[in-house]
């Protein structure tokens, strides 16, 4: 039986997760944009997964307002990783 | 604590799996470099490359400050670059620093070694248009490298966008900017 972290299972946290894992840190207002979501849901999926550790985030100050900067820690990469790999095997038991 | 969640049906798994590489798409898709940007660097490059040679050439304490001056153009341009990056689209992407700063790529790295050796052989014998020549080669090598390894970043961005951390860029450029100007107060 595979199983599943129950912290990247909620589909905007996998897509936050992935999203991340192609750069190193990204603004929330541009996290916003890419996964078409209000601040209010990516405020409480970042909250859960800095919680757990997959994601540090960090205060900046830009042109006078102040943005958050989010990246996926190692932590976070791995467990990206295997639940990837653990839905692929999913998908390749059935096909 | 969040309870262990049933296995989905494959189906939906791997409509999760497109939906997640789809958003990832859509973020580098939408990365852009700004105007210019391989153009400055092969120049940044170049300058850096050509005022090394000179200065290494020249022994002097004038000439480690046309090797310091060089630097200093480098880096900043650098710094310029990778800060109107990250301000046209709301990313960082350590992997492109470090291909900006360290020229990371192999094919770069040898291009840029090989024109800093002509470069300097070129400044001894002072065939200065041969040390323009190097510079020049150097710049477009490095740029091209970049440009490379952005192609193949936009292709596999998850495999290709780790790189050496700002931290680290940033000691390495105070590090050689230290050492030049200890050769200086030395020499």
């Amino acid at each position: 039986m595979v199983e599943l972290d129950p912290l990247i299972h909620a589909p905007t946290r996998l897509q936050l997760l992935t999203t991340l894992s192609a750069v190193s840190e990204a603004e929330f207002a541009t996290l916003r944009t890419v996964l078409e979501v209000s601040d209010s849901v990516l405020s409480k999926q970042l909250s859960a997964l800095v919680d757990a550790g997959y994601v540090h985030s960090r205060k900046s100050l830009h042109a006078g307002r102040r943005t958050t900067w989010v990246g996926l820690t190692d932590v976070g990469r791995s467990a990206l990783h295997d639940y990837v790999t653990a839905l692929r095997r999913m998908i390749d038991a059935v096909d | 604590m969040e309870s262990s969640p049933a296995a989905p049906d494959p189906a939906d798994a791997r409509d999760a799996l497109a939906a997640a590489e789809q958003a990832r798409r859509r973020l580098t898709a939408g990365l852009r470099l700004p105007a210019g940007f391989f153009a400055a660097f092969a120049v940044a490059v170049a300058v850096q490359l050509g005022t090394a040679a000179y200065g290494i050439a020249a022994q002097t304490v004038a000439g480690l400050g046309v090797v310091l001056a060089g630097l200093a153009f480098f880096l900043g341009t650098a710094a310029l670059l990778l800060h109107r990056f990250r301000q046209t689209n709301g990313v960082t992407v350590d992997g492109l620093a470090s291909q900006i700063v360290l020229a990371a790529g192999a094919s770069a790295s040898l291009v840029y070694l090989g024109a800093l050796a002509g470069g300097i052989w070129a400044a001894f014998e002072s065939a200065w248009w041969l040390v323009a020549v190097a510079a020049a080669v150097g710049g477009v090598g490095c740029a091209l490298g970049a440009r490379r390894w952005w192609r193949a970043y936009r292709h596999d961005p998850a495999d290709r966008a780790r790189g050496a951390s700002p931290g680290l860029l940033g000691a390495l450029a105070v590090a050689a900017c230290v050492g030049f100007a200890a050769l200086m107060v030395l020499g």
